[in-house]
């Protein structure tokens, strides 16, 4: 990517890179209580306050799985993403399923390099329209909820809708597998040996991502370390 | 009133759309500010202007069944509540497996939509719906910027791969994840057709990256760089059509 290499350009990144940071964290921090915020007014509304009893004996439950994926997806997704993109993605949420095939398509199309600075404005560029477009589309469906449920429910319909993400995993492979083979053979094996073998860990398909991106990562860094990649 | 009456009269909806409208802005001044840092820093308009639309043509067809998401909850939690944890900081398959685990410590053993849902019940559900998945936006005010320059002092690192003619570290740790994250899934419906009989998964994978490496064909050696923008949207129709067809 052509871009101008002076230090002006560097210095004009890092200036903007200090300001994302700085009002990143103010929205980040103001959309979290807007978000605890709901739910109380609705409570409010409906003049009932949580169970907070029951609060804490779930969300120990959900913070045992999620706080401790949530953790590891940060680590792994936001040096992808960069400053601008992770700040968006975090708070517009569908992280897997959406945001991060969405700016990893952006960077493949615009042909930009991790942790360049021409990723970090492509990717927040990707996560920023993502979003608003799911933001907008939701808007729309919910506002002709009544006129579109019978197209949406439509029986004959539903194995396509249910079936989005083996459409979107399944192009996505031809993407990223054919890039490397190499990388490809022991992660794709293992996972497909593991949940044939293991049926049951089928719904935890979340936590298996991180074995087998980890695997994945360990045979790509033994691979680039002997110029074999 | 019945509960789910109360769940979405006019009110509710306009608690809803405060944090959506907040965040639908924020969105807006990032897309705004990163334009304009891209041209700035002297990058190509048509790249940018590339990011923006392949994005927004990437985005419909899942968002389409994120909206199915908020329909299958709204027959529990009304419309407002799955409305905006979906249009926001909420992830498709998280909100339904939550929602049940809240259901169930808040006194519905059977899980969400097993038992009369009161309004206590409802507020709690949300409560640890969104506590629960804050994990990321608080690492992202306390953490993110240490740990990014942290990643980044490797970028000087990354520059000399470059040079080199050595395809830096950061972009074979990406691609790496991502097979990762792809082999998981494949392997979940490679699965699914083992022990549930259920094959339909596994066939819409194949066909659609089947399409895509058509499309990937024209794209890259046939030099139709326009398809660049529609082969993910296009590719994925074509495995959702197969669905229904082979389901018929």
């Amino acid at each position: 990517m052509e871009t101008k290499t002076t230090t002006a350009a560097q210095q004009f990144y890092t200036d903007y890179n200090k300001q994302v940071h700085m009002i990143g964290r103010i929205i980040v921090a103001i959309t979290i209580v807007l978000l605890l915020g709901a739910p109380l007014t609705m409570g409010a509304v409906l003049g009932v306050s949580p169970d907070w009893a029951a609060f804490a004996k779930g969300w120990a439950q959900v913070a045992i799985i999620y706080w401790t994926s949530g953790v590891i997806e940060f680590l792994i997704y936001a040096p992808m993403l960069g400053s601008g993109a992770s700040y968006l993605a975090f708070i517009t949420g569908n992280l897997i399923n959406l945001k991060i095939p969405c700016a990893a398509n952006a960077r493949d199309i615009c042909g930009t390099t991790a942790g360049a600075p021409e990723n970090d404005v492509v990717s927040t560029l990707s996560v920023a329209t993502s979003s608003l477009v799911n933001i907008v589309v939701l808007a729309v469906g919910v506002m002709c909820l009544v006129p579109l449920s019978p197209i949406l429910s439509n029986e004959a319909l539903q194995p396509a809708f249910e079936n989005v993400i083996p459409a979107l995993f399944g192009a996505l492979a031809f993407k990223y597998f054919s890039q490397s083979l190499k990388v490809t053979v022991i992660p794709l094996a293992a996972m497909c040996i593991i949940f044939v073998l293991m049926p049951s860990l089928i719904s935890n398909v979340s936590m298996l991502i991180l074995v087998s991106g980890a695997l994945a990562i360990g045979i790509a860094y033994l691979l680039y370390k002997n110029n074999k990649l | 009133m019945s509960i789910l009456e109360n769940l979405n009269t006019p009110l509710m909806f306009i608690i809803a759309a405060v944090p959506i409208i907040f965040i639908a802005l924020t969105c807006l001044f990032f897309l705004v500010k990163s334009y304009r840092a891209g041209l700035a820093m002297g990058m190509d308009k048509k790249k940018l202007k590339t990011a923006i639309t392949s994005s927004a043509t990437f985005t419909v067809l899942p968002s389409v069944s994120i909206l199915l998401g908020v329909i299958t909850l709204s027959g529990t939690l009304g419309i407002p509540l799955p409305w905006l944890r979906l249009s926001v900081i909420g992830a498709l398959h998280y909100e339904g497996n939550v929602a049940d685990i809240a259901a169930r410590a808040s006194g519905l053993p059977g899980g969400l939509g097993s038992g009369v849902l009161t309004a206590q019940t409802f507020v709690t559900i949300g409560m640890v719906m969104t506590a629960g998945i804050l994990i990321g936006a608080i690492l992202c005010i306390f953490v993110l910027k240490s740990y990014l320059a942290k990643v980044n002092k490797t970028g000087g690192k990354a520059k000399d791969e470059k040079a080199s003619g050595k395809k830096p570290f950061g972009d074979v740790v990406f691609s790496a994840m991502f097979i990762g994250l792809v082999s998981a899934y494949i392997g979940s419906y490679l699965g699914t057709g083992t022990s549930q009989g259920n094959w339909t998964p596994l066939i819409v994978a194949g066909v659609s990256a089947a399409a895509m490496g058509i499309f990937e064909y024209f794209s890259r050696v046939k030099n139709v760089k326009w398809l660049d923008n529609f082969s993910m949207a296009c590719s994925m129709l074509v495995g959702m059509a197969v669905a229904v067809v082979i389901n018929m």
